[in-house]
């Protein structure tokens, strides 16, 4: 036992390079939309305290919307703008109907505000769009398919254009994101009330206009992330449990740190897969990451609570 | 907002015929999902059977002059509202459908106690076909283990199985692992290496460590016991790892148009073993047309109306109602209880004639179920998907029910243990 433990997954390592580069490939495409996904809840999270339940729901909202409006016949393009503008709009409603009136409220209220606002997204959509699966308007939006077969050291190791595509866009989108928060008025907004509520009102931040403009860059990031999880598997309801895997990252990586879930999602994407195949299939049966990142999280959680990358919180009686 | 015209327009439809048939008719409560992650592959099958019952009652007045009461409770697929849909409906209940191997299971013992027949076509707990042990519940016209024996047997006529890898990809819920023990004894029996890989509720779209799995075991074939947006997953991962589509082979549940279109012809060579096939010629088909689709009595959209999941509600319905007209031939009342039900849908005999009576040409295959055997073991076509629809592979495949017959006593025999005092039918002869 202890040999297939510690001995047996690293020699497979060895004797397959080219199928542990394709397992950390393939870890490397789901970590980075872990942390895409992460990301959404990050940003709202830092500028309002508010733990975004709908985020997965934000994504099928997404997703539907664009495949929707392409099915009405409007140029897959302008369906983008118009998906867009959409989730403006569900930006704006939901700071007008749900959070401005729970201003001050605590956040466990806010908390159940999101559920309620899952709950509506997911019969609107219903209605709206039907429960059926839908294909992913990817020929239509130019996300190129087919696949590169390379031969390291003589193996196999094949990268779908789309999964290629999904890295280079998360990543601009992520560093795009980056750029905002650091380098312009807004985004400093944004992180100054992340860093202290009262401080960045008494300096004029618009409370109503920075939930705005968070929520509606969780709504371009649930766009993003719908293209790439409905172009591998279609367009469904099932899309919501995708977010899902977000939570262990935010753990792992804190609930206020942009760096963490960046990192975060990378780490999880990359060990559970890791662990999955050498050590989760081999030894007990696979399915290992439905738990595995959970785990992972409660570790680091156990040493760090506020999570790797998290703000310590000092509280004085 | 077309959706959701036709949406509202049903709904009115709906509540009217509803508020007609509620006064006096056969309520036949169906838990149906619409909604939630397995909405997709719900929705058609749905439609399927509440298409059938609403032309039942506007083509002949109901079954035996009595109207149906056909009436959906949303369960999202989750076991939990499964089981309040079940103590919602059960009042009235001539039989109950619980549209999911965990439901199934959860209310299995309660209709035992409530007197109610569980139809459970093509799913459920598959020991259910030892009606002496299961006597309210059935799951015609083929059950999981017909399932597992037809698709070895299928592979088994491609070449001999000794010493050949088999992967069996399922959904890690009931469902998945219900073929398991009939899956290991045929392995043993035929030689054939039998390996189960899990995929989770949160990985169904996301089937990359799976998928690496296989393509490091390199199996000679896959089977997958896969369910809503499990299928789709799996098949996009089969053609990103290039397996060869023609060796990976689903049970009846993984055989939706709709999963295979997101692939298109990278899916082509897919299979599917079904016990239902789409029949546009058949004149059921009309019949739905004319008195239900022309009424605007629907929820259905036409291209839906031609795939295997739209057809397979058809008949889900179709075998309710024959359980329904034997009952009431038998018992010389058209009022009948879900007590007189019970003995209709263990009386059931779809003979050729009969299905071509029915309308339902090609669409099923003939099958009887009796007191002792409450599945019908109807067999099943192997489906196959030529790039835009599913078409038949093979002829008839029945199964070997001689092979599990042993299993099926084993375990009805553990369940009534486990769950004594559990009445078993003793009068039950066969």
């Amino acid at each position: 036992m202890l040999n297939e433990i510690f001995i047996k997954p690293f020699v497979d390592m060895v004797e397959a390079p080219d199928f542990l580069l394709q397992v950390l490939w393939e870890g490397l495409v789901s970590g980075i939309l872990y942390a895409l996904i992460a990301l959404g809840f990050v940003l709202i999270f830092r500028s309002s305290r508010i733990f975004n339940f709908a985020q997965g729901i934000m994504v099928v909202f997404a997703a539907l919307t664009l495949v929707g409006l392409y099915a009405m016949g409007v140029p897959a393009w302008i369906c983008v703008l118009l998906t867009l503008g959409v989730m403006f709009v569900l930006a704006v409603a939901i700071e007008r109907v749900v959070l401005r009136p729970l201003v001050g409220q605590p956040d466990i209220i806010l908390f159940m505000a999101t559920i309620g606002i899952t709950l509506f997204l997911i019969g609107f959509g219903e209605i709206i769009f039907g429960g059926e699966n839908k294909v992913m308007i990817s020929e239509e939006l130019g996300i190129p398919t087919g696949d590169t077969v390379l031969e390291p050291w003589g193996g196999l190791l094949i990268l779908q254009h789309l999964d290629i595509t999904v890295v280079v866009v998360a990543t601009l989108l992520v560093l795009a994101l980056l750029a905002f928060l650091n380098y312009t008025q807004m985004g400093r907004a944004i992180r100054a009330l992340g860093d202290d509520h009262q401080a960045a009102l008494s300096v004029g931040i618009s409370l109503q206009t920075v939930w705005v403009l968070v929520w509606f860059i969780a709504g371009i990031i649930a766009l993003v992330t719908g293209i790439a999880w409905g172009a591998r598997a279609g367009v469904s309801f099932a899309l919501e449990v995708i977010a899902y895997k977000a939570l262990p990252v935010l753990m792992l990586g804190g609930l206020e740190s942009i760096t963490g879930a960046i990192i975060g999602g990378l780490m999880i994407g990359m060990l559970e897969k890791l662990f999955e195949i050498y050590w989760g299939q081999p030894l007990l049966g696979g399915n290992t990451e439905t738990w595995f990142a959970f785990v992972l999280a409660l570790v680091v959680l156990l040493f760090r609570p506020q999570g790797l990358f998290g703000e310590k919180i000092i509280e004085r009686v | 907002m077309k959706h959701f015209a036709k949406l509202a327009a049903a709904a009115v439809v709906a509540s009217v015929t509803a508020g007609a048939a509620m006064a006096e008719g056969l309520y036949t409560p169906n838990l149906s999902y619409r909604t939630g992650p397995f909405a997709a592959t719900g929705i058609p099958l749905m439609n399927g059977q509440a298409d059938y019952m609403n032309m039942l009652n506007a083509r002949d007045g109901g079954i035996g002059g009595v109207m149906i009461d056909f009436d959906e409770c949303e369960t999202g697929y989750s076991t939990e509202k499964g089981v309040e849909c079940y103590e919602k409906t059960k009042g009235k209940a001539i039989v109950t459908q619980p549209w999911s191997t965990g439901i199934t299971l959860q209310v299995l013992p309660k209709t035992n106690v409530d007197e109610i027949p569980i139809l459970a076509p093509g799913y459920g707990f598959s020991p259910m076909m030892d009606g002496k042990t299961f006597q309210w519940a059935f799951n015609a016209p083929s059950g999981y283990w017909d399932g597992a024996d037809m698709i070895i047997q299928y592979l088994e006529s491609q070449g001999d199985l000794a010493g050949k890898k088999i992967a069996f990809l399922h959904l890690d819920h009931p469902y998945g692992k219900e073929p398991i023990p009939v899956l290991e004894a045929l392995a043993a029996a035929k030689g054939f290496e039998f390996t189960p890989i899990p995929v989770g509720l949160k990985e169904m779209q996301n089937q990359s460590a799976q998928w690496l799995q296989i393509r490091r075991m390199r199996p000679d074939n896959v089977i997958m016991w896969g369910w809503g947006a499990m299928n789709a997953g799996a098949i996009t991962e089969a053609v990103k790892t290039k397996y060869p589509m023609e060796n990976f082979i689903g049970v009846w549940w993984a055989g939706h148009d709709a999963d295979l279109k997101i692939v298109g012809e990278d899916g082509k060579g897919y299979k599917s073993i079904s016990w239902s096939f789409p029949n546009p010629d058949a004149p059921v088909m009309a019949d739905i047309q004319k008195h239900v689709v022309e009424a605007g009595n629907t929820q259905s959209n036409p291209e839906e109306m031609s795939g295997v999941f739209y057809s397979r509600g058809i008949v889900i319905s179709a075998i309710l109602a024959e359980g329904i007209a034997v009952a009431q031939e038998h018992f010389g009342t058209a009022e009948i209880n879900a007590s007189q039900l019970r003995w209709g849908l263990e009386n059931i005999n779809m003979t050729e004639e009969r299905i071509a009576e029915l309308g339902l040409d090609g669409m099923v295959p003939p099958f009887a179920t009796s007191c002792s055997n409450h599945t019908g073991n109807s067999g099943g076509w192997m489906l196959e998907w030529d790039g835009s629809k599913f078409v038949k592979a093979s002829d008839l495949l029945t199964p070997n029910t001689d092979a599990y017959a042993a299993l099926v006593a084993e375990k009805a025999g553990e369940y009534a243990t486990s769950n004594a005092p559990w009445p078993v039918n003793e009068e039950c002869e066969g």
